[in-house]
């Protein structure tokens, strides 16, 4: 009798729990939707990372748009608040330890609005040392899981993106996305969730990856002196990584990087790094990271299915 | 002619003693005017349309263009000629100048990057602290704020006059404890920022004590239980729309007014039709209605949908 009550506070508890983490769906209240398919969100630049204003259980804050990233992150600061709140129910039902691993969490339903994603599981990492030196609350980072379904317009000019729902080969749903021209475009290769660009400086082939969280620029130590050539170092700087360590690396900027006969860039704010690590631990073989100053100088369009960029023209003069 | 020369020069000597712009970057040749540009003299330019500043040894020179109040601060008519790497000339006689005119100019890089002068760049002297470059200068340039005397924001606490030191810090420079030191005025203390367009929290600390600002009624609490003060900067924006001459009422509706069809009439000019706004920092739609005919901005490529499935023209305030 006392096994079965334990088993039906349980069950009820249960209940309970997937009802709260329904309502831990996260919204995004600034978002404008157009359609059951596209809608635009907001986002601000805090330095050169591009955050995006959300609210999960009545609680305000930010989160970071990362291409790097290959999971939805949740910051530990503040969904630790959550993990105790659960305990509590549980405890009080009796039913102990029913949080399984704490540090991974499914996420019921992500909600873009009313786009809702179900079943992303997601990470939970400390990031309080990014909101130390942001000085902003980060409730965590949005990555290639949520982030391969839709097509998304990354646009530096109107501090927004898009996302609009692809299909399973990439194409919109949506066939009234943009209004403006597509002037250019690039194929690349789709590593895990690494986006890989081949392009090349001074005529030597370079493979860089895309990442909408780096606020500069990498290059590779190991890269040919040819290539070293057009990195112009200017300054040393102390440096802070999702892993929180601080490293003092050589930046500067580099010039003359070219994607294709029409794709150009002029001088992006780089560091010199080692990317050896990341490499082994993602499994690609990466010359640099193209980041912020990327996005600064494109107006760009990712879609992942389609292993597709698109690029609209920043206007020259709008008034 | 001669009278006018002697006008001009009078004119002009008084001007280069007051405004920077004018300091250098011209010269009068019989009853011609030489603007001349030298790359060594500037260190940054800004960007016309996303602000950003650059470095002048970044910009890959392709053409250079003088624009003023002279000539409706054009940015792609008067062409300077290049006359060795780092000097470009253009030669225009008096009479392309009315009698009354200002002599703010500035120069253009490629059609889009403004040169700032030299001793205009209050930017990169507020980076130093204590003689030394701070590490994250690197930053520097992304704050929104800086200080300048002739910035759109002023920052003043009055009283406190014993204080040593009065500091503002706020969502602007990331709340930095140490970067914007107040300025000591007679009955207080001041400090002129240029910010750009947005909704910013800030507070200030007299020797080491927050306070929020307590001649600004907007405010919001903090996670200490206390107030952060609120600003909201503002940019002056002119909506123009070129032709139409022969229209007799054009109208601007927006998103900024919840698409008044009657509120901001916009004024008759030579080019067409203008209306100044000031507006938050944020997205915007917009259209023209001219004659009671919804149009489109023909000037500006960005168009958006909204959320009807409309075309609207769009503009940003950042």
């Amino acid at each position: 009798m006392h096994k079965r009550l334990l088993f039906l506070v349980g069950f009820l508890s249960s209940i309970n729990l997937i009802f709260s983490l329904d309502d831990n769906s996260i919204s995004f209240p600034k978002a404008e939707k157009l359609n059951e398919y596209t809608t635009r969100i907001p986002f601000k630049l805090v330095g050169h990372l591009i955050v995006v204003e959300a609210e999960i259980l009545n609680a305000k804050g930010n989160f970071v748009i990362d291409t790097g990233s290959e999971t939805l992150i949740l910051n530990k600061v503040h969904f630790s608040n959550l993990y105790n709140h659960q305990k509590k129910n549980s405890q009080t039902s009796g039913v102990l330890g029913f949080t399984d691993n704490p540090y991974e969490k499914e996420v019921k339903e992500f909600v873009l609005k009313n786009f809702k994603l179900k079943n992303k599981t997601s990470d939970v990492i400390n990031l309080s040392h990014i909101e130390k030196i942001k000085k902003i609350k980060l409730l965590g980072i949005i990555g290639y899981n949520i982030l391969k379904d839709y097509e998304i317009f990354i646009d530096m000019h109107l501090n927004q993106i898009t996302l609009s729902k692809v299909d399973t080969s990439g194409n919109k749903l949506d066939k009234h996305v943009y209004l403006e021209k597509i002037v250019d475009s690039i194929n690349f290769k789709l590593k895990n969730h690494t986006i890989i660009l081949t392009g090349n400086i001074n005529n030597q082939k370079l493979k860089f990856g895309l990442d909408t969280a780096a606020e500069f620029c990498q290059i590779n130590r190991t890269v040919n002196k040819k290539v070293l050539r057009y990195f112009i170092p200017k300054k040393k700087l102390l440096l802070t990584g999702v892993s929180s360590k601080k490293i003092e690396v050589l930046a500067g900027k580099l010039h003359r990087l070219k994607l294709s006969e029409t794709l150009y860039f002029g001088p992006m704010h780089t560091i010199l790094a080692n990317l050896n690590k990341m490499n082994e631990a993602f499994g690609t073989d990466l010359d640099g990271i193209l980041g912020y100053d990327f996005f600064a100088q494109k107006r760009t369009i990712i879609n992942y299915k389609k292993e597709k960029l698109y690029f609209i023209n920043y206007p020259l003069y709008t008034r | 002619m001669k009278q006018l020369l002697i006008y001009l020069g009078i004119l002009l000597f008084i001007l280069t003693s007051f405004n920077s712009y004018a300091q250098k970057g011209y010269r009068i040749e019989g009853d011609s005017v030489v603007f001349s540009f030298d790359r060594r003299d500037y260190d940054n330019a800004t960007n016309e349309y996303h602000k950003e500043r650059v470095s002048f040894e970044d910009l890959n020179i392709e053409n250079v263009v003088v624009s003023g109040e002279f000539n409706n601060w054009s940015t792609n008519n008067w062409y300077m000629t290049k006359v060795n790497e780092n000097k470009y000339e253009l030669k225009k006689s008096i009479h392309d100048f009315s009698d009354e005119f200002s002599w703010e100019f500035k120069f253009v890089i490629n059609n889009s990057y403004w040169a700032e002068p030299k001793e205009m760049d209050g930017n990169t002297v507020e980076a130093v602290k204590n003689g030394l470059r701070l590490i994250n200068i690197y930053n520097l340039k992304m704050y929104t704020a800086y200080p300048d005397k002739n910035g759109n924001a002023i920052f003043r606490l009055k009283g406190y006059v014993n204080a040593s030191e009065v500091i503002i810090s706020g969502s602007f420079n990331k709340w930095d404890v140490n970067l914007f030191k107040m300025n000591k005025i007679d009955d207080g203390w001041e400090l002129k920022l240029q910010i750009k367009p947005g909704v910013y929290q800030y507070r200030f600390i007299v020797d080491g004590n927050w306070m929020e600002d307590p001649d600004n009624t907007h405010k919001i609490e903090n996670e200490f239980g206390e107030y952060n003060s609120l600003l909201d900067i503002k940019e002056f924006i002119a909506f123009k729309l070129r032709g139409y001459h022969a229209a007799k009422k054009v109208i601007l509706a927006g998103s900024f007014n919840d698409w008044n069809e009657k509120d901001l009439v916009m004024e008759k000019t030579y080019y067409g039709w203008k209306y100044v706004i000031p507006l938050s920092y944020g997205k915007y739609h917009y259209k023209f209605i001219v004659d009671g005919q919804w149009v489109l901005d023909p000037n500006n490529p960005v168009i958006e949908y909204d959320e009807e499935g409309n075309v609207n023209s769009v503009c940003m305030v950042k």
